[in-house]
Parts: structure tokens; sequence; C-alpha cells
């Protein structure tokens, strides 16, 4: 019962070839970003590491990084789920609920302690002890820090778990953090987006599983092969950039003809996620494909960077933005600086005409 | 009498707690509480936000029924700037509600609610002949066979078409074998399987169900696509005010929208009303036939007295919702409120809900008497969404800590849900209340003559009826009833679905692209001060957005929720809400594994992040009161 | 008029002249340059195939400009080490260098008719202190902003963490485009406060950043910090 079965077990099992596995490893190993040079490490993985046990946890978030993670193309969220890796917890999909079912987390950790893979979605709430998030009578943190000290590994998915995300946006009612902080020693890999694509979800979670150890990640935690470049850089729509040809507004000739969305406030130069390379949905679309500017929202603090619609940080009108408040002061140091000028004049006659009476009355 | 307690409930979106008290020996639930376990305070995060952006914020309430908020912000925003969106945004619009509905019901069927009705361990008997014999009489007695009049057809034959094999099943069969021997379960750990419940069906129907889950867990991604066309991604696809961001053109091939596109939509649409017509409807119908047959029409509870909806899908554009345009030109006019449906069709009571009442600080008023929130005044009780205050109020449980709950308490506070009233009273909301309005309003002669839509739900009601031999008035209002208006619905929002895209083609034939109106963009041309409401038939009922725009700045925004009005803790003078008098209305056969009740509440397709966020930006000083055994009680500032 | 006896100061080496007048010439290009960045001009109609150049062009003399600044700081870095005169620091640990800061601000304030001799006032010291600092901002945020585009090469690990102690890189977009305009407000201060002290003092204020010397009639109190003055021929 207690064998844990590996990717090749299965396919043994499930009566399929070895071509078909080999095929299989190929496909992952394109996902994974990986060069093809390193099929064969794939295939190692796939024939010895036993299926991952992962427990997914959430906090306070929308769920929608769950119904991203089952939107995945390659693999098929039900391949993984029911072939791939053993999903023990998880309150999307998991059938049980109540008190067995928060019997079954403990056993679970229990069982795997140090083995299985944590995934958290959504923020830790930490004003107030946590307890405007709680689950199953505890709060939110207590079972976060549990889970995710006796993991081998805490993958953070969306920008929520990575770093507080829309509830941790200004003023933070509810002390909503990243989710790092409580992991103790275990490792942390950082998958932000709002939600992130969903073959990036099922691409590090595979990741972990064949190869058994976390993904090659920046100095941010993320792994660098899907957060690596910056969508403005992988972005198809670069070229209109490159030529000076933007869209004005919304739904103008430049909206109709694909041109650039830089001036309708993208966050795309900033903004570092695979939307340019992989896109939603197997190369569909992404945002900026679809007429909108990207928002950013891979970004930590992308809800607090002003306007969407503005580069600038923006101020109501008359104000204006950081531009026009520039040119303001640059005027009004100008005529301050005529002013002072005259003054000045004024003051060195003055002074010429006083050295020159005490010249006279030493005389 | 035993107090069972269920938390989590999984299969929901977010986080929900239910403690019940069943009599042992009757196995009637003499009470029962909901409780919303989370609050993240996004009506405080709303303010002074760009009321341009206020839609992407907005979304983020929640990540199941995407886009529903964004529609519902939009809307608002647009009715307090005056804005009447392009014809082609409108259709666009409403391809996205329908299309969100369609993968919403069909998920929740499958993957969310499907659990509590069929169980893999059963599936392990079945004879894989015997299922692919039952899968064809499911297709022949269970088909509803109703389209949109007139609807384009763009398919040469159904792609999606359920495999009816014995080889089949044999291997579907086989996989959930292996998933139970191999001792890891998976997502199927720790349920109640042995629960008499699911001995209702015969193992062929579990064997087919779950083989379904596994195909629409597969299918269901493809069903979102028109999503990722025209808002670039799902979940949390791009909206804009003022229409939507997919600009169309047939000259170019860098254009967001042009033919291509548009063939990847109606692949996407085609695909929802195979998967709904050839899945979802017999799966749904040959379960709940067995319920029904096994005398199992319970678990209505608030449905029999009071169902309210706001109306759905504008045919034209809207010039306005405060104004009234939204409720003249509505494809299923379920706007109102139905009163006492469950004692027959004679007795039952329609009210209109109009512009006015949308707007009448006495019409729609919130009160937080079991909720953790405070209102200043002492005594105080409602309050009108426009002047509403989120102040959180946390006492804790009834037994436990503040952080380590055993029992809550009843009597005093306990969810983070507001309680949301009509004229004084709660209501329920969903599929099951637009059906109900729908069929109360049209028997009453009260529509005229009614829409396509109108007709067809008319239609799908008399089929069903026909199917369960029971009159609706008796099996509508029941949780079979509840589920099985979701898949009506879903089929009529397939429908729909191709309904509009058609109409979006004739559009653009006609030589019109047009789908943002960017003539006030630019804060500068708003008024210093406005109001705006936005209302959208959501998945799960009737959605509002309020908003009030100050100096170019969001300065008070507010939602009332579908899953607020079902699943709000009781009122003292109003009674229990739809949550709580559904379990009550339900019986529960061991009180250790009561199952029954969380199959009930999921029949509502809980979204509880929806749920606890009642908006309001107005950023008053928040006053905590925590009973925290180690801190000690103390009040923060 | 009374025939003055000045004494002549050297102050500036070549390398510091000659990268001060880089500096000017480039913070026009970068600042104009940036500008364009920000808020580009569209150039409707033409395919990328024909004017790829406009945008990329803009963008390519902003990072010229901003490289040839920076390279230049090695002109400036060698004449501090060759000449005491390129060392002109605010002398914050003296303790006469604040009651002198507020002798010159009562000065400016046109509180006094005149202010003490200096090679280099107190207030100028530190305005042009201010300005490095607000040119290292521009440095670090640039580089963070064009390393990017490969995070882990060398460029992107050596800046990279700017973004994050700014908390995200649209503050790192705002605070460059910030810090240029206070840069453009010091040049229009900085200009005047020349010419003024030109028109007030004669001393060859503007001179000096082509000559290197400045003319003084009285003897300065920093005259100690460069080499002995000589007499004006």
């Amino acid at each position: 019962m207690d064998k844990r079965e590996s990717m090749w077990d299965l396919y043994l099992k499930k009566g399929m070839s070895r071509r078909s596995f080999v095929k299989g490893c190929v496909a992952l190993t394109s996902l994974m970003g990986l060069g093809m040079d390193q099929v064969s490490r794939v295939v190692e993985a796939a024939e010895k590491k036993p299926l991952p046990v992962v427990v997914w946890i959430h906090g306070h978030e929308c769920t929608g990084c769950d119904e991203s993670f089952i939107r995945s193309g390659a693999p098929l969220a039900s391949d993984l789920v029911l072939s791939q890796i053993a999903l023990e917890y998880d309150h999307l999909l998991s059938a049980a609920s109540g008190e067995p079912f928060e019997a079954h987390l403990e056993e679970t950790i229990q069982k795997y302690k140090g083995q299985y893979i944590l995934c958290v979605e959504g923020a830790a709430c930490t004003k107030d002890n946590g307890v405007y998030c709680m689950s199953g009578g505890h709060t939110f943190t207590h079972t976060l820090r549990h889970a995710a000290e006796n993991a081998a590994a805490v993958i953070a998915y969306g920008t929520c778990a990575v770093s507080g995300g829309i509830q941790a946006a200004k003023p933070n009612p509810t002390g909503s953090s990243g989710i790092a902080h409580f992991a103790g020693k275990t490792p942390v890999v950082h998958v932000p987006g709002c939600p992130p694509i969903p073959e990036v979800m099922t691409g590090v979670v595979m990741h972990v599983a064949l190869f058994g150890t976390v993904p090659p990640l920046d100095g941010e935690g993320r792994p660098k092969q899907f957060y690596g470049n910056r969508i403005h850089d992988t972005c198809y729509r670069r070229p209109f950039f490159d030529a000076g040809m933007f869209a004005e507004s919304y739904d103008d000739a430049g909206s109709k003809a694909g041109w650039c969305l830089y001036k309708l406030g993208c966050r795309g130069p900033e903004t570092y996620n695979s939307c340019g390379n992989l896109r939603w949905f197997q190369g569909m679309s992404y945002p900026i494909q679809s007429g909108a500017p990207c928002i950013g929202c891979s970004n930590a603090h992308f809800w607090d960077e002003g306007a969407m619609s503005e580069r600038l940080p923006k101020f109501a009108p008359p104000i204006g933005d950081v531009d026009k408040i520039g040119a303001g002061l640059a005027a009004v140091t100008a005529v301050g600086v005529a002013a002072h000028a005259a003054a000045s004049v004024v003051q060195k006659k003055k002074r010429i005409a006083d050295e020159k009476k005490n010249e006279g009355a030493g005389e | 009498m035993k107090h069972v307690v269920v938390d989590p409930i999984t299969r929901i979106e977010g986080h929900l707690r239910v403690e019940v008290q069943v009599d042992e020996g009757s196995g009637k639930v003499t009470d029962a509480l909901s409780s919303g376990t989370a609050w993240r305070g996004l009506e405080l995060v709303m303010k002074d936000r760009d009321p341009r952006d206020a839609w992407a914020y907005i979304q983020r309430i929640c990540g199941v029924c995407t886009t529903a908020h964004a529609l519902g912000s939009v809307r608002a925003v647009e009715d307090a700037l005056g804005i009447t969106i392009p014809k082609n945004a409108n259709y666009i619009r409403n391809i996205m509600a329908a299309t969100l509905t369609v993968q919403d019901h069909l998920v929740h069927f499958y993957h969310l609610h499907a659990l509590d009705w069929v169980s893999p361990v059963e599936a392990l008997a079945a004879d894989p002949i015997a299922t692919a014999n039952l899968q064809n009489t499911a297709l022949n007695a269970y088909k509803l066979p109703f389209r949109a009049p007139g609807a384009s057809v763009t398919e040469a034959f159904e792609h999606d078409f359920p495999a009816a094999t014995p080889q089949y099943f044999e291997q579907i069969k086989n996989k959930v074998k292996a998933i139970v021997e191999s001792g890891q379960l998976g997502i199927f750990s720790a349920n109640w399987w042995d629960h008499p419940d699911y001995k209702l069906l015969p193992p062929e129907v579990h064997l087919m169900a779950i083989a379904h889950y596994l195909e629409m867990l597969d299918k269901q991604r493809e069903l979102v696509t028109p999503h990722v066309i025209f808002g670039g991604k799902n979940p949390h696809p791009h909206y804009v005010v003022g229409g939507m961001p997919c600009a169309i053109s047939m000259d170019d091939g860098n254009a967001p929208i042009n033919t291509a596109r548009l063939d990847i939509v109606d692949r996407a649409i085609n695909m929802g009303r195979s998967l709904v017509n050839n899945y979802y409807l017999p799966d749904l119908l040959a379960v709940g036939a067995a319920y029904v047959k096994a005398g199992r029409v319970d678990g209505g509870g608030m449905a029999k007295e009071r169902v309210l909806g706001y109306g759905a899908y504008p045919i034209e554009p809207a010039a306005g919702t405060t104004n009234g345009a939204f409720f003249k030109n509505l494809l299923v006019r379920c706007n109102g409120v139905v009163e006492d449906f469950g004692k027959g069709l004679g007795a039952a009571k329609v009210y209109e809900i109009d512009a006015e009442d949308v707007q009448d600080p006495k019409v729609f008023t919130e009160g937080v008497e079991h909720s953790w929130y405070e209102y200043p005044e002492k005594g105080e009780q409602d309050r009108n969404p426009w002047d509403g205050i989120t102040a959180p109020k946390y006492t804790g449980p009834k037994e436990g800590s503040a952080t380590e709950w055993k029992a809550l308490n009843e009597n005093g506070k306990y969810s983070w849900l507001k309680t949301p009233k009509w004229r004084g009273k709660l209501c329920e909301v969903g599929p099951l209340a637009r059906y109900i309005i729908i069929y109360t309003k049209a028997k009453k002669g009260m529509l005229g003559d009614l829409t396509w839509a109108e007709q067809m739900m008319m239609d799908q009601i008399g089929a069903v009826s026909k199917v369960l031999n029971l009159a609706p008035e008796v099996w509508l209002p029941t949780m079979v009833g509840r589920t099985a208006a979701r898949a009506l619905d879903c089929q009529l929002a397939a429908e729909i679905n191709k309904f509009f895209f058609d109409k979006l083609v004739a559009n653009i034939k006609s030589g019109d692209t047009k789908v943002a109106s960017s003539e006030k963009w630019d804060p500068s041309t708003w008024p210093k001060e406005c109001k705006g409401v936005g209302l959208y038939e959501a998945p799960r009922g009737a959605l509002s957005h309020y908003i009030t725009i100050k100096d170019g700045k969001t300065d008070n925004y507010q939602c009332i929720v579908p899953t607020t009005w079902n699943a709000c803790p009781r009122d003292d003078k109003a009674g229990h809400g739809a949550y709580e008098m559904a379990m009550m209305d339900t019986a529960v056969k061991i009180p250790d594994k009561p199952l029954e009740i969380v199959k009930v509440i999921r029949s509502f397709d809980p979204c509880m992040a929806c749920a606890t966020h009642m908006f309001n930006a107005k950023g008053e000083k928040i006053n905590v009161i925590t009973t925290d055994p180690y801190s000690g009680t103390h009040v923060e500032k | 008029m009374k025939e003055e006896k000045r004494k002549v100061y050297y102050l500036f080496s070549p390398f510091l002249r000659i990268f001060h007048w880089i500096m000017v010439l480039a913070i026009v290009v970068l600042f104009i340059t940036g500008l364009l960045i920000t808020k580009p001009v569209t150039v409707l109609g033409i395919e990328p195939t024909y004017t790829s150049m406009s945008m990329d062009w803009v963008r390519n003399i902003h990072f010229i400009a901003a490289f040839t600044f920076c390279a230049a700081f090695i002109l400036r870095i060698y004449g501090f080490i060759v000449n005491k005169g390129d060392r002109l620091f605010p002398r914050v640990w003296e303790g006469h260098f604040y009651s002198e800061t507020i002798d010159v601000a009562m000065h400016y304030m046109l509180l006094k008719p005149s202010h003490a001799p200096f090679l280099r006032n107190p207030l100028a010291r530190m305005s042009y202190a201010g300005l490095y600092v607000m040119v290292l901002v521009e440095i670090l945020t640039g580089f963070a902003m064009y390393y990017m585009t490969e995070p882990s090469n060398i460029g992107g690990v050596l800046f990279g963490w700017v973004n994050v102690v700014l908390g995200g890189e649209m503050v790192t977009h705002w605070v460059h485009h910030i810090v240029a305009w206070l840069i453009i407000l010091f040049a229009i201060g900085h200009v005047y406060m020349v010419l003024r002290a030109d028109l007030m003092e004669a001393e060859g204020e503007a001179s000096s950043m082509f000559s290197g010397v400045k003319f003084l009639e009285h003897v300065p109190k920093d005259a100690n910090e460069v080499e002995p003055a000589k007499d004006a021929k």
C-alpha cells in the first residue's frame, strides 16, 4: 500500500508502450523549457521517482489559481492529478469534507514528512492572530506553518501567496502577506501571476516531480524558465514599439491593427512572465494579443502601482501627471530665478553705492 | 440531539463552515448555522482607485465566477458616467457571460458536486457492457432537444459525444480500480464513501458519471476559450470601461479579433452546446430521476418561500441601469421576487424589481446582527449598501478560542457575511430562482410575448416535469431541483451564446466594427460626483454592484453578491438564510457522516470569497476586539 | 574706479572640465529622449519594416548617451586623483561649514549684501553633492531597467536588486523619471547661480569651467584646499 509508483510504473500498469512513455517524456522536456539534450534525464527521472504526494492549501484567495491549474493543456489536469501526482488534500477537487478531511491532512503530513510538496494558494493573513482567515476551526497561518515546515518544498502559487496580492493592497486591512516567512527552512518556489499561466503552474509541479528538486530559481525565488523574461521583451507587438507605432485609445486604428499598447498603460515593460513566450491556452492569446494592456499581475505590488491606464503616477485633475508637475516646477523655478536675478541686481547696485559712500567717507 | 460541524466544506470556492443540530432519532435538522470564515477586506482596498481600473480589482473577488464581477463593475461605472457601449461590445460581453455560465455550471456539476452523488468505489461494481447500454438509454431518454431558433449551423456533426462502448468503460473502471488499489486515493481520499446515499444509484450510473468527470476535466478548459480570445486570458480576462478591449478588424492579421479568432469562439460555443446536451443533461436527469423516485424531494428551504432575480442579457446595449433602460431590453426578464412558490402557482406572489427598487435605500438593506461587523449606532439594525459600513468586530466562537474553534455562537455573531434583505426579508438567488421567476411570471401572463429564451425555459421545465412526473411547483424548490435548474440554465446559456455570436457576426457584416466608446475615457469629462449601478445574473444568481465616483476616484464601492444572499447568517426578525433553511429542510441519516448536508450546501454552488465582500470604501477606522487567550482581550484602534 | 588686485586660483583639471561638458550634453540628450520614451510620438501609418528605427533610435540614443556619461566618469575620477581642485567636498565634518552655509544662504535670501569669499561656497558644494546622488540614482535605476532584459546575466545580477529594493520595476521607472526632472530643476538653478556669481562677484565662475581658474580679489576661506594662488597678469 505504501509503495509509491513512478510514472513508468503507471505506464506499465496502463499497458502503454515504452515508445509512448518516451514520447510523453519528450513532451514534458519541452514543456519545462529544457533542451532536447535533457530528454534522457527526464526519462530517467520519470522511471525512478515515485509519484509525489501533493498537499494544496488555501489562504486568502479567490480560487482563480486552482481554476488556472485545471486549465492546463499539457499535462492535462486529469493526467496530472490522477496519474502523475497524488493530490491528497485540495479544497477545490478533494471529495472529502470536514473532520475526516482534516484528519487525512494530518495523516498525510505525518506519513510523508519531508517528502510531500505543499502548494499554497492565497495570502497569509497575519493581523489579530490571523482570525480573518479560518479553516477547519484553525487559523490558516496555523495550518500553513505546520504543513510548510514538514514539506519537502513549498510552491507559492499566485501573487497572493508570493507577495500578499489584492488583499495586501493598500490599506491591507487584514495584514496579509506572502507565505514564504511561514515556511521555516523549507525551500519556497514563487510562482506569481493573477493567476499564473496554467502550464506554468503544472510545469513547476512536474519539474519537482520529475527531478526531485525545485527548478532553477532567480533571486526572487521564481523559476527562471518561466519568469526569466519581460513580457515587453518577448511580446509579438514589440516591433511596433520599436517603430513608434502605438494605439492611442481603445478601438482606434492602431488598436485594430494590433499596434503597441504602451501608451494605454501596458505594464509589459516591467513584468516578468511567460505571457509573451508560452501565452495562454497553449499559444492562443494573452491580454496584449486581445488588445488589452498588461496589468503586471505577476509583479509583487502591482495593485498599488498607480492607475493601470497611466505609465506615470497621476494626481486628480487639474494637477495631472509627473511631467506636468515637472514642467510646472521648471516654469516656477525660471520665474523665481528671474525675480531673484532682478533683486540681485538691485542688491548689487545698492552694495556698490554703499561701498562708494564708504570709500568717500574714508577719503 | 447531536451537534455536527463540517469545516471545511470542500469543492466550493472559499472558506465555509456549517454546524447543524441533528435529532438522531428522526434525522431532522433542528438548527443549522452557515459561516463564512474568511474576510479579505477588499471593500477598504477599493477606496480612491481609478474607476476605470475597478473591474480588475473587483474581478479578484472570485476566480471561479471570474468575469462576473468585472462585468458587474464595468456596468456600474458606465451607468455612473453615462456611457452606452457599442453593439459589438454588448454582444461580446453577453458571450463572455454565457460562456462563464456554461463552463461554471458544467465544472460545478462534474467536479464540485458529482462526488456527492456518485462514488468511484461504487463504480468498481459496474459492468462495462451494462454501462455502455445505460449510456445509450440515457442519451435517448434524457436528451432535451432545445435550440435557439434560427441559430446558425457551423458544425457538420456533434464532435463531442460520449463514448458508449464497453471497452471505454472497462478502461475507466480499470483506472479507478488502480487508484483504489494503490491505497493512494488522492482527491478521492477520506470521503464518506460508505454512506447509504451512494447506494441510491446503480453502479453503472456511478461508472458513467466518473467517466464523464474525467472527460469534462479535460474538456472544460476548451469551453472558456472565448474569454481567452476576447479578454486575453482565463481566469480573470480583461475588460475596459466603455466596451471591450478586443478591437475588430478584418483588414489586419494582427487584429485582436478577425475571422480566425471568431472561429475559435464559435468552436467553443458549439462544443458547449454538445457537452451540455450529450453529457450534462442526460447524466443529471439519470441521477435526479433516481433521487426523485426514491422520494428525495427535500432541501428546498427558502426556494419555496422567496426567490430574487435582476434579469439577464441585454439584447441591445442598455443606456444605463438607474434610468431603467437595462430592464426594458432583456432576453431573460427574471427581474423580480416570487414569494410562496412552494404553495403552488395560485398562491405564489410576484413583485417586480425595477430601476427605482435598486436605488431605493429602503428596498435593499443589509444587517449585521449575526455578522462579525458592527454599526456605529447602538441597536442599529439595517443599512442600505449605499451608506453601508464595514467595521469588523470579531467576537470568537461559543466554544474554543479565537483561533481554535469548537462551536460557533448561533445566538451571537458567527459569520463574516452580512445579511442582505429585500424589503426586510431574506431571499434565495441562483439558477433555480431565475427558473421559478420566469415560470411564475409567464404562467401569470406578466411577460406578454415570451422571448425565445424565456420560451425555451418554459419548454425545459415542461420536459423535466415529464421526465420526473412531478409538477414544477413540487420538483423545482428542492435540492434536486436546484441542481437541475443549473443544468437547464447551462443549456440555455449555451444557446444564448450562439444567439449573440450570430448577432455579433451579423453586425460586423453590416460594417460596424466598433467595440469601445472612448468619449468619456478621460476623467476630465466626468462629472464631479456621480453614482451608478451594475446588474448581472451571475451563474450563482443576482449580482449588483454600486459605485460612487467623486473627483475622478472611487469614493464608495459595494456589491451585493449571490452567495451572500444564500449563505448569510440568520436575522432575528427575518429568520434564516437560504443555506440554513435548506439544511433544516434536509434529513440526515448518519449524523457522523452528514453527506446530505454537504450535498444540499453544494447544490447552491457556494462561492464564499464573493460572499464576504459587502463593499464600503468609506474607510472607517476598524475596531477589532480579539478574545485571544494569550494576548488577552483588547481593542485595537 | 579703483584697480582691483586679483589672485588666480587653479581649480579644475581638464579632465573634470571635459567631464562636465559631456555631462551637460548627455543630460540634455538623456532628458529629451527620456521624455520621448515615456510618452512616445506616434509615427502613423508606416509599417515596422520601414520605420523600425524610430522608437528604437530614441532608445538607442538614450542608451548611448547614458553609457557615454558613465564612461566619462573615468575622467572625473582621474581628475579627482591628480588634482586637489577637483575634490571640493561639502566639508560637513568641519564645524565652520555650517556657519558659513548660513552666511551664504543669508546672502542668497538677499538678507546680506555679500557673503564671505569662497572658491566654492558651502551651499554650492552641497548642491553638487546632491547632484551626484541624483546621478547615482539615475545610473542605478537606469541600469536596473536596462540589464533586466536578461536577469541572469552579469548586469542583471549587479543591478537587479534595485527593482526589489524599490518594490517593483514600475517604481524604478517612476524614480528614474522623477529624479530626471529634479536634475533639470537643479540645472536651471545651477546655470542661474553661476551667471549670478559672475554678475555679483565677477570671479570667473562661468569661464572657470573652460579655463579651470577663478580670479578672486579676497583670499577665499577655502584657499587651503587647492594649490597656492598666483597673481593675475
